[in-house]
């Protein structure tokens, strides 16, 4: 590369990381000197060298790994409905939502509202005597299930995440979607293409990049979930809904193992970057 | 046979708004119900419709005051919102053309998404302490902009890739410099993209909670914060109807600038221009 | 601009800077009920007073309810000075003393709250904090129920079978100020259409089993009532007891036969009290803050007119009620310390007392303060002789590590009483846990 296209690229890169070292500069190098050593509230200005014990302490932890489990489980179960269900409706309703496309206002709407407040909403939503979907479930069946058990907690709440966030797979797969050139669309029809033969042949790898995306975006949020599980049944029923972030909040301000937290939020890190580190190498190579 | 289809497609729509909104409509619909009816009547069907509920968070403006909240809501997630599409534009453009940052830059950006932020809460506290940041509207967005930039950051690398060369070395060989290169030709064609990282942007940061409650105690309490306020009544309970008027007072103005923002979304067909 | 004006504005400015910083006492309180209504009341009353300076007026802070605590740690930790006096509680002292400046009452304050509340706002012999609010629980039941039940000859006899078959004797039905908590359960069982088709209510009760730590607190006074605590005189640690397998096995059993709603798992103080005044829940222990929502008709139509309340269920060693308080007390970091010492000792005077429970608040009282308010407030009165009659604090309850007891016997607990977990386990792990929290 030339020298000023390397000046260029510094320059045109240094918003993004001037403005991240500055914000996250010293709480990183905090938080590093915490993972290595014994801190808690009261020592948050005077912690002590610990060495490598926080990390032995979290990797020995089950319920570090029980809450590793959950957040995986959670986050692939709904990534994928979220985007299977989103590029469905995207697809299907695409000819109603190019004309009116302000139903597509009415179909996002779930996501907008404050996941803690969602969550919330739900304690009384599925409440057995003042929630209405109990009440509709009495009404058409004479009875209904317990939906916060220790046996359906876990269903429950990736129903409740898969309908907020179902309409963000939609938006990006409606924007892709549309993207895609009309004349396309033209020619395959002049050939006589099948609508099933379009779509799969031709708009969805098309689409191929926005899919990845979303899939990434909801695994990744999925992932960290916290605040509508935190506001509808924090930790659960012996601790099953706990996720990770979960896990890593109640550590932090709860157990007030500071460096505990730390160190397992490192790990987070660490193995994220592995995966998005080869994730970028791979779709780099892909692009040229 | 057409018309069938249609129809058919009308009817999944109206499942898919029932459903995917139920929550929503409960809410709604609560927060018109009074206290008595809540506790008598759960069904989805208003008896004596009030506006009670939001009558009583804007008569408790002598103690909090719901438009402040609004206010510091607006004013921080602007700054959470419009922050991270500045800095990652050009960063965005370089990754995306030249590769650059494919190796730690990116990936560690995208990566902040993954991790429970919270971790900086302290540090960041203890910053913020020094620098007079603390429960200041500036202070808040700009940690706002911090859990923004993953999504941005990702979104407009992604849309830029998807935007043709052919015209960008069109502008090159024009004798265009870098600049009027980026913000010309480059930026215009971004619109999609850049709209949609406002709005998810902006929605992500109106609804953030922990740093809200964290960084702030007076002068800079957003509405997530500030909402508690006023539905909690004596023991630790909370009062569903109050709770569900002010999650709809929360809720609107992003919905309103999501209808705004659709015109936008759905007539934008500049990313395939060329590429067809 | 002038030289002069510019001097006169910079005079004004610094006037303005330091009348923001040293202006006022600055009181963090819990914000949206009754207590932040009758700090309300007591402020503007101690503001008006003349001997109080301009510099050492109260002003009020509130913060989100969600996380309060938690965001309340990190400030004290950070050393925050934005307030001067902030909320305590019981069951949170330990964890904020380090923080914390002991305080001065005033002469009369062993009078007004009498020792056992003064007790709630102590940590290892200091005083941190003058207590404002007092909570404890009471049985709430439904007195048309009980009553239909001790008159009809028939119920009772259904009631003995169905005691006979889940609890192992033939019992026969009881008042609810003689119940114990055996007799709690079997009435419980007889209103739960699971157990008793002719049941007219669905649930006996409800019990708030969501993994979280207030309902520990409900849950621990019937071990208590069998003679449990969390450790003995010298410092070993008792909850592997007959007293908490009795308590634990006891809820299980009302779960497991549907006395109590399935979603009771994920049930708090909200999901509790709204089960309760549907009008489908015979009976139930709750914190004492319920009582002016569930006698309340306009909050509980449908069942505020037949709710009585009694001191909860006795066992053999006794009957009891966990105890704890809210207060206010002094951060070391105070911009204004000698001006919230002030207000603190006024605060525990008995006309600041008197005035906090007539605007609503619910401090413990005794002597002449409650007869001052008694007319106003009668239900001030059982709470002051529940709490000197049955209160307790399990021994270590008020330590630095109070809270993560309370988080740890949460999620054990509810593990068992979910099923993911047996009893043996449960008990031995939640003894383990307390054993690291407590050792010193």
């Amino acid at each position: 590369m030339t020298r000023p296209a390397r000046l260029e690229n510094a320059i045109l890169t240094a918003p993004l990381v001037v403005f991240l070292l500055l914000l996250l500069g010293f709480p990183t190098i905090l938080d590093l000197v915490y993972a290595v050593s014994e801190v808690r509230f009261e020592t948050l200005r005077s912690p002590s060298f610990a060495g490598l014990s926080n990390f032995t302490a979290v990797l020995g932890d089950p319920e570090f790994w029980r809450a590793t489990w959950f957040s995986l489980r959670f986050a692939i179960v709904t990534a994928l409905a979220e985007c299977a269900l989103g590029l469905f409706l995207a697809v299907y309703l695409a000819p109603l939502l190019r004309r009116a496309p302000w139903l597509l206002a009415i179909l996002i709407m779930p996501m907008i509202v404050a996941p803690a407040m969602m969550g919330l909403m739900y304690r009384l939503v599925l409440h057995e005597f003042i929630g209405p979907l109990p009440n509709l479930l009495y009404a058409w069946f004479g009875t209904s299930p317990g939906f916060l058990t220790a046996q359906n907690v876990f269903t429950t709440i990736v129903v409740i995440e898969t309908l907020q966030w179902t309409p963000f797979a939609l938006l990006l797969f409606h924007m892709a979607y549309q993207s895609i050139p009309e004349d396309i669309r033209e020619a395959a029809a002049v050939d006589g293409t099948r609508s099933w033969r379009l779509l799969t042949r031709i708009e969805l790898p098309l689409m191929l990049p926005t899919i990845g995306v979303a899939l990434f975006v909801r695994f990744i949020d999925g992932f960290r979930v916290f605040d509508n599980i935190w506001t509808l049944t924090g930790t659960g029923p012996g601790g099953s809904t706990t996720s990770l972030a979960i896990y890593i909040y109640v550590a932090f301000f709860r157990a007030g193992e500071i460096g505990e937290a730390v160190a397992a939020s490192i790990m987070l890190f660490g193995a994220a970057f592995v995966l998005l580190f080869a994730a970028a190498r791979w779709s780099t190579r892909g692009v040229r | 046979m057409k018309r069938a289809s249609d129809i058919l497609r009308i009817l999944v729509f109206l499942a898919a708004a029932l459903i995917l909104n139920f929550p929503v409509i409960a809410t709604l619909v609560t927060s018109l119900k009074s206290n008595a009816e809540i506790a008598r009547n759960p069904g989805l069907w208003v008896e004596a419709p009030t506006l009670g509920n939001y009558a009583a968070i804007f008569d408790a403006a002598g103690r909090f005051d719901v438009w402040t909240f609004l206010n510091s809501s607006l004013v921080a997630a602007a700054i959470g919102t419009i922050l991270p599409i500045i800095v990652c534009f050009p960063a965005a453009w370089v990754m995306a053309r030249r590769g650059v940052g494919a190796a730690i830059l990116f990936p560690a950006t995208v990566n902040l998404r993954t991790l429970p932020l919270i971790v900086f809460a302290i540090p960041l506290y203890i910053m913020y302490q020094s620098l007079g940041l603390l429960d200041t509207r500036l202070g808040l967005g700009l940690i706002l902009a911090v859990v923004n930039l993953p999504i941005a950051l990702l979104i407009l690398v992604n849309t830029i890739r998807d935007l043709p060369v052919d015209l960008e070395e069109a502008a090159r060989m024009d004798g265009a410099s870098l600049p009027t290169l980026l913000l010309r030709i480059v930026l215009p064609l971004c619109r999609p993209g850049l709209v949609t990282v406002f709005i998810l942007g902006f929605i992500t940061a109106w609804n953030e909670f922990l740093f809200g409650l964290m960084l702030t105690t007076r002068d800079a309490v957003p509405i997530t914060v500030g909402a508690s306020f006023f539905f909690a009544s004596g023991g630790g309970g909370v009062e569903w109807g109050v709770a569900a008027a002010i999650i709809v007072i929360a809720a609107a103005p992003p919905v309103v600038l999501g209808l705004f923002m659709y015109r936008h979304i759905g007539g934008s067909m500049t990313t395939g221009a060329v590429k067809g | 601009m002038t030289i002069r004006q510019t001097m006169i504005g910079i005079a004004g400015l610094t006037a303005l800077c330091a009348g923001s910083v040293n202006a006022e006492v600055t009181v963090l309180g819990w914000p949206g009920g009754p207590e932040e209504e009758a700090l309300r009341v007591v402020a503007e009353i101690y503001n008006a007073r003349p001997e109080v300076a301009e510099e050492d007026r109260v002003d009020l802070l509130f913060f989100g309810r969600d996380g309060f605590f938690d965001k309340l740690q990190a400030d004290l930790a950070a050393g925050s000075d934005a307030f001067d006096v902030n909320l305590l509680a019981t069951y949170s002292i330990g964890r904020y003393a380090p923080y914390m400046e002991p305080v001065e009452l005033s002469d009369q304050a062993e009078d007004v709250f009498g020792e056992t509340v003064l007790s709630t706002m102590r940590f290892e012999d200091t005083q941190y904090g003058v207590p404002t609010d007092l909570s404890m629980h009471f049985l709430f039941y439904r007195q048309d129920l009980i009553d239909a039940l001790l008159a009809d000859d028939t119920a009772r006899e259904t009631y003995a079978t169905i005691s006979e078959e889940y609890l192992g004797e033939a019992m026969e039905p009881v008042a609810p100020d003689e119940m114990t908590w055996r007799d709690f359960a079997a009435t419980a069982l007889y209103f739960t259409a699971a157990v008793n088709p002719d049941s007219p209510v669905r649930y006996g009760t409800v019990l708030q089993m969501k993994n979280l730590l207030f309902n520990i607190m409900v849950f621990q006074s019937l071990p208590r009532a069998y003679g449990g605590d969390w450790m003995d005189d010298e410092g070993n640690i008792t909850v592997d007891s007959d007293a908490y397998r009795e308590g634990l096995e006891l809820y299980k059993l009302l779960y497991d036969a549907g006395a109590t709603p399935p979603d009771s798992l994920s049930y708090e103080f909200p999901e509790a009290n709204a089960a309760f005044t549907s009008g489908q829940v015979a009976m139930m222990v709750q914190w004492s803050g319920a009582a002016g929502a569930l006698l309340d008709t306009d909050a509980a139509p449908v069942t505020a007119e037949a709710t009585r309340s009694v001191a909860p269920p006795a066992g053999p060693e006794g009957r009891f009620t966990h105890i704890h308080g809210l207060g206010l007390g002094l951060n070391a970091n105070a911009q204004n310390p000698e001006g919230a010492k002030a207000f603190l000792e006024w605060l525990s005077t008995e006309e600041a007392a008197v005035e906090y429970a007539r605007a609503g608040g619910a401090p413990g009282l005794t002597g002449t303060a409650i007869e001052a308010v008694a007319e106003e407030r009668p239900d001030l009165v059982p709470l002051g002789e529940y709490a000197s009659d049955y209160g307790y604090v399990m021994t270590g309850a008020t330590g630095a590590n109070a809270l993560s007891v309370y988080e740890l016997q949460a999620r054990e607990f509810t593990g068992y009483w979910g099923g993911s977990q047996d009893l043996d386990a449960t008990l031995s792990a939640t003894a383990d846990g307390m054993a690291d929290l407590l050792k010193d």
